[in-house]
């Protein structure tokens, strides 16, 4: 009797134990499938999202071409869809557009070497980086930091005292056209970049040239020069530079200690090479011909 | 050669150092070749001064050759005694294309106009600078050249370095530089300290400034700390953000050498703990000065290292900014 009980008994708990079983495989089927339920949400949703953000940067797209092409945001007679979403929509995608275009504007005029903007402060200033360059290389960057209030004001800057940035500010146009101020101060700056990169390049090329004296602008030279021959003597070349916005200097004076040198025809060429091309390259003609050791 | 004159000697020789002498009285190039070297640079000072006024004498060398010698010296070691800084102000119209000779020749027809026994030496020096030294007198004695005073200026810069005014010649020296330079008004600049390079670098900005990049650099240490791999540093970016801060407020690199900041309190007191103090009607008024061997140093290891609070405050970083280090804060502000 015994085994038989243990036997039915035995087998009621199998049964038991495979009910249960059962139970907890139905418990963790469903859980599964919630788990699968959720996941098919979260991506149902993100592909609404990411749908919705197509559309927008499409929309984005076509009024930044329609930008760029004609500088009028909206066509007269395009989708009127797009109108639908009401007009803060497309006045919000106008501003991104724009955004855009002026992004893309300044990453452009960086590259070419001209000056890049960049917010600082959570959008409570702005930094300016001007570069300067000649004959195709880089040379120095100066930075002006401007603060963003009802008046725009510099408060840092590292540009040599001797370029008149106060004078620029006060009777510049700072406050209502920043573009055409820092058009002009970069004019300045690399026109002071170039006179002094011809200057380092003169006294590195052309070591037979002295440099009598020089000013911290590069606005005043003066060089000495060696004529080959009998006559030689010291020659003296007196550049000028009375537009502190170009590279080539404005009056050429030559004195020699052999006066008829000054107006010989040779030197009167050398002259006007003196204005018209930078420092180093007339040195190198005026080599090549002879007129300076 | 008379006793004056021995006298400006004895004291010039006494102040080079003698590691220094050979060469500045071979700059000097009043001496020949032989005279300087029959000079024996090793013997005890006073039997070497003894030589040279021996050889002066026999060359005929007069004051004017010795306050050359002494200006030599002084443009080699200007980092000595205390250097102010002073701003011209309302620059005219041809201010920016002064040249040299121009400029000379004013200031030496001014200053002699205002003051008729006064001695003044102008020299340019290799890095654009010119230095003036002026010996004052007045209507009834010689210049003094024991106490010469020296003004460095860079020109079409707005800026004068001084050393060894008084406060009567002060009005004088202002006078002849304003006019020969075409500026309005001269005012000073509250930048003193005893290195005249730090002081004209602050002034002109020729420090190493640091200014936010779109893509910046890290900025490098200067004795990087072997790393461990298995170390990781939790604070990182804290500190790279503490540095940016802190080299964006001073500078990079070596900064110039300022020795002190005075900071000339006119403020209520405020604390109301202190009954006695508190609810009066004039200012507290008290001095707060730092003094340091290397001020900017000191000041950005300050803040990179998190001792001071970033954002800087403004009362710090306009040592840098302004270019000054004496300022005077009313409750209105600095």
């Amino acid at each position: 009797m015994e085994g038989a009980r243990k036997g039915v008994l035995g087998h009621l708990n199998m049964l038991e134990m495979e009910a249960s079983n059962l139970k907890q495989q139905d418990l963790r089927q469903s859980s599964c499938e919630e788990e699968l339920n959720a996941t098919l949400q979260a991506l149902l949703r993100k592909r609404d999202q990411l749908q919705v953000e197509i559309k927008a940067n499409t929309s984005l797209q076509k009024m930044r071409s329609l930008l760029d092409r004609t500088g009028v945001p909206c066509e007269r007679n395009e989708d009127v869809d797009d109108q639908e979403d009401g007009s803060d929509n497309s006045q919000l995608l106008l501003m991104m557009a724009k955004h855009t275009q002026l992004k893309d504007l300044l990453h452009a005029h960086h590259l070419i070497g001209g000056y890049d903007v960049l917010q600082t402060r959570k959008g409570k200033g702005v930094c300016v980086s001007l570069a300067t360059a000649y004959e195709g290389v880089y040379l120095e960057t100066y930075n002006l930091e401007i603060d963003l209030g009802s008046n725009l004001r510099i408060c840092r800057h590292n540009i040599p005292p001797f370029i008149p940035l106060e004078r620029l500010v006060t009777q510049g146009n700072m406050q209502t056209d920043i573009r055409d101020f820092l058009d002009t101060l970069s004019q300045y700056l690399n026109a002071y970049a170039g006179r002094k990169q011809q200057l380092h390049l003169t006294k590195e090329i052309h070591s037979s040239v002295q440099v009598a004296e020089s000013n911290a602008l590069c606005t005043i030279l003066v060089l000495m020069f060696t004529v080959p021959g009998e006559k030689a003597g010291a020659t003296l070349c007196t550049l000028q530079y009375a537009d502190h916005t170009q590279c080539l200097p404005t009056r050429v004076n030559i004195q020699s200690e052999d006066t008829a040198l000054a107006s010989s025809p040779q030197w009167k060429k050398n002259q006007a090479l003196l204005l018209e091309t930078p420092l180093h390259t007339a040195l190198v003609t005026m080599k090549k011909t002879g007129s300076i050791a | 050669m008379d006793d004056s004159t021995k006298r400006i000697l004895q004291r010039l020789i006494r102040r080079i150092p003698s590691q220094m002498l050979q060469t500045i009285l071979g700059k000097w190039a009043h001496l020949s070749r032989e005279d300087l070297h029959s000079l024996d640079f090793t013997q005890p000072k006073w039997v070497f001064t003894e030589h040279l006024l021996a050889h002066c004498e026999e060359n005929g060398l007069t004051v004017k050759h010795i306050t050359e010698l002494e200006m030599i010296y002084i443009i080699e070691n200007p980092n000595q005694g205390m250097w102010h800084g002073f701003q011209l102000l309302d620059a005219e119209e041809d201010a920016p294309s002064i040249e040299l000779t121009q400029f000379k020749e004013q200031f030496k027809a001014n200053l002699t106009e205002l003051i008729s026994h006064v001695s003044i030496k102008i020299k340019k020096h290799t890095d654009e600078a010119i230095w003036i030294r002026i010996a004052w007198g007045d209507n009834f004695t010689k210049p003094n050249h024991l106490k010469p005073t020296y003004v460095v200026h860079h020109l079409q810069t707005p800026y004068v370095f001084v050393t060894g005014l008084t406060s009567k010649h002060k009005p004088l020296l202002n006078q002849a530089l304003v006019l020969a330079t075409r500026y309005g008004s001269m005012k000073d600049a509250h930048l003193s300290g005893r290195n005249l390079t730090a002081i004209r670098d602050l002034l002109m900005r020729q420090y190493q400034q640091v200014f936010p990049t779109k893509h910046p650099k890290p900025l490098q240490e200067k004795n990087p700390v072997p790393r461990n791999p298995n170390i990781e540093k939790e604070q990182a970016e804290n500190t790279e953000n503490r540095l940016q801060m802190a080299c964006e407020a001073f500078g990079d690199g070596t900064l110039p050498q300022l020795q002190k900041a005075v900071y000339k309190l006119e403020t209520k007191f405020r604390d109301n703990s202190n009954k006695t103090l508190t609810g009066r009607e004039e200012p507290f008024r008290g001095v707060v000065e730092f003094a340091s061997t290397n001020l900017l140093e000191s000041l950005r290891h300050c803040v990179s290292s998190g001792m001071a609070s970033t954002p800087v405050t403004p009362l710090l970083s306009s040592i840098t900014q302004k270019g000054r280090n004496y300022f005077v804060i009313t409750d209105k502000g600095v």
